[in-house]
């Protein structure tokens, strides 16, 4: 058994897991949804992105898919990825783990104006 | 960052990973590129994939490529020999560690040999040239560096800072060298006129000069020269012949294969004098060792006594660094000599008192040496190591601190490198070494000349400073 290296969850790929949820996309696609879904704020650099894909499929949290669906807009062959039910099972907990947290946060009271 | 540039990047990336992902990624690169134009935006985009080449490298290299390895081990497994590339599985820890020290290492060890002076070498004394054969040269050269004391303008001293010096003694004996064409009978008449207004005009003992001009027109009429065509040996029958009628074996007759300039050297210039006195302080004037050895004792290796106005400091501070300590070895093996000045100046702090100071190329040989002041040196006992190879400068400083029983001299019998003498062209191919001034020594009885400097203590020079230790340590008993 090889050392877990996604415990604890890399951010990059908290945000791939959860970029899949709604449909299969391949790698391009995957950095665009990041970058929307965080408002711009993360914008996943090739490298980074494979590297991450590469270690969620080693983990068998994510799988590749030969054929792609949408053929007449793509010209080339492209890799598209899909979420497997043991990583949409660890994206809920860490989102579970991360509401705790805000909970705790929000009792403490550190939060502020909109969040609160 | 154009695309070749980030493929050379993504090739920093595992093997395994290229291979799997390397299209996918510069497809994602041109991707973004179409997608995000104008120059603001690039420049982001190009910050952005420096900053995952930092992120994401580490990520891939932290992967695992086993799997990768051990299937297409499984598939090769026909009972053939197979071969498999390491380069699939990312570099161990270990490994980059290793590397990074060997690198390391190679760069030091790079550095330390380029600190290491190189060995010490005089520009005049070519391989295979005696040091007649190389003042003759050097006569037909620029001279690229001043050459010694005594600023005759049309003389040069025969006693530079050689390397063979015994062989100023047998001149004209390098036969085999000679493949010059023959002497004809007005060639040789030229030199033997020349020879002989050269004594007449310039050695010091009148009389003598007129007995060898005798002898040589005597001979010359009796035919002895006849029949001799070769340069080298017309030279040593002359030598042979001025000596045998003077007494003395300083003068003698020299034969170059090339031909001798009318000229006089011209004066080397400023940028010469430059380039000489750099080159001086590149090779630390020729200081080959300054430091206290264990027991207290003082040591230095010198190679030379170079021109005083440059290195005569340096080698004072040498000297007096390692002074102070229980005894002193001066180490003059590989000492070819130099300038009698520096000679002086290096021998000075080793005196409390003025002593007589023997110079034989001094216009007036007998001086004396003031002693400098506020010397530590002056009490402290001194050890000379000599060799063969200890020459010129360096036996006038060995057999005075002889004489003047202020150094005990241990390993081999000096060169006998011989001492002076001002060279004169006579015709294309010949010179005449001639002494001109009588010599005196303070001392009374023969100097090094020819002979070289007997040690005190008489042991290999390769043994001499295991000895001049053991002696300095006794001594302290």
């Amino acid at each position: 058994m090889p050392k877990r290296k996604l415990d604890p969850l890399p951010t990059a790929a908290f945000q791939i897991l959860l970029s899949l949820v709604d449909e299969d996309l391949h790698g391009y696609g995957i950095m665009r949804q990041v970058e929307q879904q965080t408002n711009g704020r993360l914008r996943l650099g090739p490298g980074t992105l494979y590297s991450s894909i590469q270690g969620l499929v080693e983990e068998g949290l994510i799988e590749e898919i030969d054929r792609k669906p949408d053929a007449q807009t793509e010209s080339e062959r492209r890799r598209y990825y899909r979420l497997t039910s043991s990583g949409r099972k660890l994206a809920r907990a860490e989102a579970e783990r991360l509401a705790d947290l805000l909970r705790v946060a929000r009792a403490k009271k550190i939060l502020r104006g909109e969040y609160v | 960052m154009s695309e070749r540039v980030f493929a050379l990047l993504v090739r920093l990336y595992p093997a395994a990973f290229r291979e799997k992902y390397q299209q996918d990624v510069l497809q994602l690169y041109r991707d973004r590129l179409q997608d995000e134009p104008g120059p603001v935006r690039k420049t982001r985009l190009y910050c952005d994939l420096l900053v995952d080449a930092a992120v994401g490298l580490p990520m891939a290299w932290r992967n695992s490529y086993g799997e990768v390895a051990s299937t297409r081990v499984a598939t090769d497994a026909s009972g053939l020999p197979s071969f498999h590339m390491l380069e699939r599985e990312p570099l161990r820890p270990g490994s980059v560690i290793v590397g990074c020290v060997f690198s390391l290492t190679a760069l030091v060890a790079l550095g330390m040999v380029m600190r290491i002076p190189a060995p010490h070498r005089y520009s005049n004394s070519r391989e295979g040239l005696s040091p007649v054969e190389t003042v003759l040269d050097r006569l037909n050269r620029v001279v690229s560096a001043p050459t010694g004391n005594g600023d005759n303008s049309d003389t040069t001293t025969v006693n530079g800072p050689s390397s063979q010096g015994q062989a100023e003694l047998r001149p004209g004996s390098e036969k085999a060298q000679a493949k010059a064409e023959p002497l004809t009978e007005p060639q040789k008449e030229e030199v033997l006129q020349g020879v002989s207004d050269n004594l007449t005009a310039r050695y010091f003992d009148r009389e003598k000069a007129d007995a060898a001009v005798e002898k040589l027109r005597a001979l010359k009429k009796q035919g002895a020269y006849d029949g001799i065509v070769d340069g080298p040996t017309f030279a040593d029958r002359l030598t042979a012949d001025i000596r045998s009628a003077t007494g003395d074996a300083h003068l003698n007759v020299a034969y170059s294969r090339n031909s001798i300039q009318n000229a006089a050297p011209s004066r080397p210039s400023t940028a010469d004098i430059l380039r000489y006195r750099a080159m001086l302080a590149q090779e630390n004037c020729s200081i080959e060792d300054a430091e206290v050895l264990p027991g207290d004792i003082g040591y230095v290796k010198f190679n030379s006594f170079p021109e005083a106005s440059v290195c005569g400091g340096n080698l004072r501070k040498a000297i007096t660094k390692v002074g102070g300590t229980r005894a002193l070895i001066l180490d003059l093996r590989d000492n070819s000599g130099g300038f009698p000045e520096t000679v002086a100046e290096v021998a000075a702090p080793l005196f409390a008192r003025t002593v007589a100071w023997y110079n034989p190329r001094a216009a007036q040989s007998a001086t004396t040496l003031k002693p400098a002041r506020g010397s530590t040196l002056a009490n402290e006992p001194v050890y000379i190591l000599t060799s063969p190879r200890t020459l010129s400068g360096a036996e006038q400083f060995t057999y005075n601190l002889k004489m003047l029983k202020r150094a005990t001299i241990v390993g081999e019998t000096t060169g006998g490198g011989g001492h002076v003498g001002a060279f004169h062209r006579v015709g294309d191919h010949f010179g005449i070494g001639i002494p001109e001034t009588k010599i005196t020594n303070p001392y009374g009885g023969p100097d090094w000349d020819g002979i070289g400097v007997e040690p005190d203590v008489k042991v290999k020079a390769a043994d001499a400073l295991g000895e001049a230790e053991k002696m300095a340590a006794k001594r302290m008993q």
